[in-house]
């Protein structure tokens, strides 16, 4: 292992650090893409965790460029909060859910001025991800009740 | 420099490099319907971007950790871009696990031992899983609209590209002005000084980042308790009041959604 | 109390109707029906302050002696209150002496600058003291009057208040020593007017007829100002006195006795009649004279004590007094002088012609009003110093019986409960015994029936407007009443060439009017006048006072002779106007005190003098003129009810011009008023639709602005955070930006 640890420790610390730096700005900006874009709520904390990773990253590039722990540190209590976070806005997702139906963001318009008229998105042709590619078990255990125009996938909990 | 492009600048590559990475990012955002030739001419544009980046990084000096570097790092990168770019969300939770996968193999070549396994830990295994829960309760069969179109993919991509380019600027003149980032001195020079295992009482100075060392997550712990105690347990707390207040709001929530289903289901959705 | 020495009393006169009219304003409403307390007081106060004055400068000019032995000796006392504006060194003639105004008596110096100083100056010389003491006698009168005219008014504190006020600007204006200091008390008792004329300033004919007299007076109030601009200019200071200047040598006033002494001081030529002609519009506006006599008749709106005190007795008479202070001004420009003259002629004449078609007894004694100031305007048109002597005899006597005839109007007035159309009553001897007996001695003295004051002073206008108009016959009648070393004295003042002595190398224009045959023909319209004068007055008497007793349903339990407050001052007025003509005119008192005012005793004016005779012809003349005109009113109204057809149909179609007084106030509507009511309409639209448009306009830019910055409020959260990224992103560019390098 020395040998190998030799000339990882003897490469210019500045070269890992940038190297490093850029692979966190990279993810930091592209989680920000994805929570300014997509629509679904889920997806935009996902992008929001994303950037998180891409500041942890950071964070330890620093941290072992100066030697410290304070990165490291700091990182631990970044997870500590994404996890609190995550819990709570999943909570809230939820509620939003349960009021309009959908994980929209664009769902919330009511704060707009009262001279705007809500904004719709256009009509889309049909999705061409069709539900019927999910794969088909045979059922097992007794099938609960169904009359004809009982869907086979509920829309909604 | 990387011989292969003598003429251009890194300069120039990399804003090339962000640009393409911008243009790439449009054509992928879902946007509607688009042709299969968009998509496919995103794709390109993405590797290109990623050439470039990868053509003006910094030599790590053996060709074993450069390799390791790079594989986890574009593995963290092309999983990152496809999780904000997929359309069905389930499949985002996907590739945000490889992602998490790629971030850890890059906190592990960075000698954090212990936080790449914590990120493994508790973001793929704790917060992802319920990700996917909520998913589970909450996705329409098959595609929604709202999963088909993006707010805003020109002007937002143009945002990121102008971050990542400032960003990448910014990181490349710490080379340069070695000034900006290191007016505290490095510690690498005191990591062969003191022997590992050997540690004063109090003085946390003295204990050195060493990826080598086999006591590394105890080093962590003992500055984390050390030092960080307050915020631990401060951190703690957090844990528990975040706990408390998820049960608080969903119970309370329930009571006003049978409210609401009472009187006008999606009253403040007008 | 120590005897208070003339500059004191000088200073009380105008300060005790003003501390009067303070006292008013302040404690008006505190002291209610005693509020004339105050005014009258102060007015009071100010009479026997202006008779010790008057006493003070007879003593001074001393009494007349027989004849003319030697020159009068000017009396007057400057008394200088304090410097109200001084600019240094305000204009510097140009080293160019071609540039400098030609024809000017000052001479021109490169050095020569002037200083822009303006003291309030007091002056006190017999033409002032005499109508100081005429202003606060009759003010004094009227405002006993007015106790009892206006006793139920609720405006009754402003009223007094207005009234020593008047009396406070009026005074102030004769005793001013300065052209400046006069305009400005020239316009005070111009708005003290419009403020009494609109005294009843809710009824819509009072608030017009006060605008009316304010705007026509503003006409000569701007005449008045180019004359003071043009007396600057041309004799470098507006003093009427001599003055010292810093380095010890004498400043010579307009009509100081330095200039007056010196045979050139004073200016002829185009600048010279310019100076008089708008003096003369200056006094006609406030005169009344044609052409802006049309608000004179309208000003009846006011209350009658107002009529009585303003325009009859003293505000009317500014015009007479300024154009006498600027005798020797006049007297340079014979041109000037004569066209003062035909105005005057013109003005009586067509007055009385109005006068003989009115039914509305205050509206008779308006016109008549403005026909009496006809004839003093004619009076000192002939430059003469018997000329100048007679119109303020005349004003004199005029402010006596005026002013009783506009009181016993009002007591008519107020007894009739408000109607004054005198084809409503008649016969009113009967019921108003006192009025009716003081009524008719100031008719008589209107009308000029000896011995009666107006007669005498009629008599002098006529007598010098035939010594203009037949210069050698008035020679030769002088030749036999005075001794042959004064008849040679006279007859060579009394020869028209005596004018041309003034004319300077630059011609005199106008010079075409100053010919005997002009005042010929003025002296025939004045006879005419006269007669016709009797004849409307006594149309007047005999409607109002003679035939059937007859009241309108109006007067109520009014119908009777009013108290003792309002017939006392008739009563002391009547006394004058029998009386005073007679006296002044035998002892020559008025005539000589006159004479020892500065401004008359200038070479040029002085020079006229004539003596003292009371020409028999002429009396007769004018006494048959009288006669005939009384005969005729009695004729058509003596004894008949007052609503009878009256004789004036006769007339035909000139009744109905007489009756539109010569059509002068349509000819302004559509001249004057017409043209600015389109103006100020423009004007309006101007501002409504293009000033507040642009106003409104500049107003609505933020909100379209903010319209438009509206809709980046669109309730999408997403957009809301790519905004904040695009903001952050801003700035650190921008930072970057200022770094680089």
């Amino acid at each position: 292992m020395m040998p190998l640890a030799a000339p990882l420790l003897a490469a210019t610390s500045m070269a890992l650090l940038q190297n490093a730096l850029i692979v966190g700005a990279i993810l930091f900006a592209l989680g920000l893409v994805g929570i300014l874009t997509r629509r679904n709520l889920i997806v935009m904390f996902l992008s929001a965790e994303l950037m998180l990773q891409g500041i942890s990253v950071s964070l330890v590039a620093w941290s072992r460029h100066h030697g410290d722990w304070g990165g490291q540190v700091l990182v631990i209590f970044v997870l500590t909060v994404a996890a609190c976070e995550a819990a709570v806005a999943l909570v809230f997702v939820l509620q939003a859910f349960a009021r309009t139906g959908r994980l929209d963001a664009a769902a919330w318009q009511a704060l707009r001025e009262a001279i705007l008229v809500r904004s719709v998105d256009r009509e889309l042709p049909p999705s061409d991800a069709a539900a019927a590619s999910w794969p088909r078990l045979t059922p097992a255990g007794v099938l609960p009740e169904r009359t004809a125009d009982t869907p086979l996938e509920r829309e909604h909990v | 420099m990387n011989p292969a492009l003598p003429a251009l600048s890194p300069g120039l590559i990399l804003a090339g490099a962000v640009t393409a990475a911008a243009a790439s990012l449009w054509l992928l955002l879902p946007r509607g319907s688009e042709s299969p030739a968009a998509r496919w001419l995103g794709l390109l544009l993405g590797a290109a971007a990623l050439a470039g980046f990868v053509a003006t990084g910094r030599r790590l000096g053996g060709l074993g950790e450069e390799s390791v570097f790079l594989i986890v790092s574009l593995v963290a990168i092309v999983s990152g871009a496809a999780t904000i770019v997929t359309r069905s969300p389930v499949y985002s939770a996907i590739w945000f696990a490889l992602a998490l996968a790629g971030v850890a193999g890059v906190l592990l070549v960075l000698g954090a031992q212990f936080l790449g396994v914590a990120t493994i830990v508790v973001y793929a295994g704790a917060i992802l899983v319920m990700f996917l829960f909520v998913l589970m309760l909450a996705q329409p069969s098959g595609l929604a609209p709202y999963d088909r179109v993006s707010s805003e993919p020109l002007l937002s991509a143009v945002a990121g590209a102008i971050l990542l380019g400032l960003l990448t600027l910014a990181i490349g003149r710490l080379s340069t002005e070695p000034s900006l980032c290191c007016a505290v001195p490095s510690r690498s020079a005191a990591v062969t000084a003191t022997p590992p295992g050997a540690s004063t009482a109090n003085d946390a100075a003295v204990v050195a980042v060493d990826p080598l060392a086999k006591d590394q997550v105890a080093r962590l712990g003992a500055e984390l308790f050390g030092r960080h105690l307050l915020a631990v347990e401060v951190a703690g707390v957090l844990l528990l009041a975040a706990l408390i207040g998820a049960i608080a709001v969903v119970s309370r929530g329930e009571a006003a959604l049978e409210e609401d289903r009472r009187t006008a289901i999606g009253r403040a959705t007008r | 109390m120590p005897p208070l020495s003339p500059a004191t009393l000088l200073v009380l006169v105008p300060l005790l109707p003003l501390v009067g009219a303070i006292l008013t304003i302040l404690l008006g409403r505190v002291l209610g029906s005693r509020a004339h307390l105050p005014a009258i007081a102060g007015i009071a106060a100010a009479a026997g302050a202006a008779v010790m004055l008057l006493l003070a400068t007879a003593n001074q000019v001393g009494s007349p002696h027989g004849s003319h032995q030697e020159p009068i000796r000017p009396v007057e006392m400057i008394s200088t209150l304090w410097q109200w504006a001084t600019v240094d060194e305000a204009y510097t003639p140009a080293a160019d002496s071609a540039a400098a105004i030609p024809g000017t008596a000052v001479s021109r110096q490169p050095s020569d600058a002037r200083s822009f100083s303006i003291p309030v100056a007091l002056r006190l010389d017999p033409l002032t003291a005499t109508m100081l003491t005429i202003i606060t006698c009759v003010g004094l009168l009227v405002a006993i009057y007015s106790v009892g005219y206006m006793h139920d008014d609720p405006g009754y504190p402003r009223f007094f208040a207005l009234v020593s006020m008047f009396v406070f600007s009026m005074a102030m204006l004769v005793a001013a020593s300065n052209f400046l200091i006069v305009y400005v008390f020239w316009e005070a008792v111009g708005a003290c007017s419009y403020l009494l004329i609109g005294f009843w300033f809710r009824k819509p004919e009072a608030a017009r007829a006060a605008k009316k007299a304010f705007l026509v007076n503003r006409v000569g109030d701007f005449g008045l100002a180019i004359a003071t601009f043009l007396l600057w200019m041309t004799y470098g200071t507006l003093d009427f006195h001599d003055t010292l200047s810093p380095d010890g040598t004498i400043l010579p006033g307009i009509l100081g006795q330095t200039r007056l002494a010196d045979a050139a001081g004073i200016v002829g030529g185009v600048v010279g009649t310019a100076i008089c002609l708008l003096l003369l519009l200056a006094a006609c506006g406030k005169s009344a004279q044609l052409p802006l006599h049309v608000w004179l008749p309208d000003a009846m709106e006011g209350p009658t004590p107002a009529s009585a005190l303003i325009h009859a007795a003293t505000m009317v008479t500014a015009g007479i007094y300024l154009i006498t202070r600027c005798a020797p001004l006049f007297v340079a420009c014979p041109g000037a002088l004569s066209a003062v003259s035909i105005v005057g002629g013109t003005t009586a004449l067509v007055a009385a012609l109005i006068a003989t078609v009115q039914n509305d007894l205050k509206r008779v004694l308006a016109y008549s009003t403005i026909s009496q100031l006809g004839y003093m305007f004619a009076s000192l048109g002939t430059g003469t110093m018997l000329g100048f002597t007679a119109a303020i005899f005349h004003l004199v006597t005029h402010a006596f019986f005026k002013a009783l005839l506009f009181m016993g109007a009002g007591s008519v007035m107020h007894a009739m409960g408000g109607v004054i159309d005198m084809r409503r009553f008649g016969g009113l001897r009967r019921v108003m015994p006192i009025t009716a007996a003081t009524f008719l001695i100031g008719s008589l003295a209107l009308a000029g029936v000896a011995p009666f004051a107006g007669f005498f002073s009629k008599d002098e206008i006529l007598a010098t407007l035939h010594s203009r108009g037949w210069p050698d016959a008035h020679s030769e009648h002088h030749d036999a009443a005075a001794s042959p070393a004064v008849a040679a004295a006279v007859r060579q003042a009394s020869v028209p060439v005596l004018f041309a002595a003034h004319s300077q190398t630059a011609s005199q224009p106008l010079s075409t009017l100053d010919t005997p045959a002009t005042f010929r023909t003025l002296f025939w319209m004045a006879l005419v006048t006269a007669g016709l004068t009797a004849f409307y007055t006594f149309r007047a008497v005999f409607m109002t006072f003679t035939g059937p007793t007859r009241v309108p349903e109006e007067a109520g339990h009014h119908a009777h002779e009013s108290p003792p407050v309002m017939t006392l001052p008739l009563v002391i007025l009547a006394v004058p106007s029998a009386l005073a003509g007679w006296w002044l005119f035998s002892t020559n008192w008025l005539a000589h005190f006159l004479s020892a005012t500065p401004s008359l005793t200038a070479p040029s004016v002085a020079k006229t003098a004539a003596p003292h005779v009371f020409h028999m012809d002429l009396a007769i003349q004018g006494s048959l003129a009288a006669a005939i005109g009384i005969v005729i009113a009695a004729i058509g109204h003596l004894g008949r009810r007052s609503d009878a057809p009256q004789m004036e149909r006769f007339l035909g179609p000139l009744q109905t011009v007489f009756a539109n007084k010569f059509y002068f106030d349509q000819l302004y509507s559509a001249l004057v008023v017409r043209p600015l009511e389109a103006l100020a309409m423009v004007a309006a639209l101007i501002d409504r639709y293009v000033i507040d448009g642009l106003v409104n306009g500049v107003a609505t830019i933020p909100v379209v602005l903010g319209g438009i910055v509206r809709r980046l409020q669109s309730g999408l959260v997403q957009r809301y955070a790519l905004a904040g990224v695009m903001g952050v992103l801003m700035i650190v560019l921008a930072l970057a930006w200022q770094l680089r390098g």
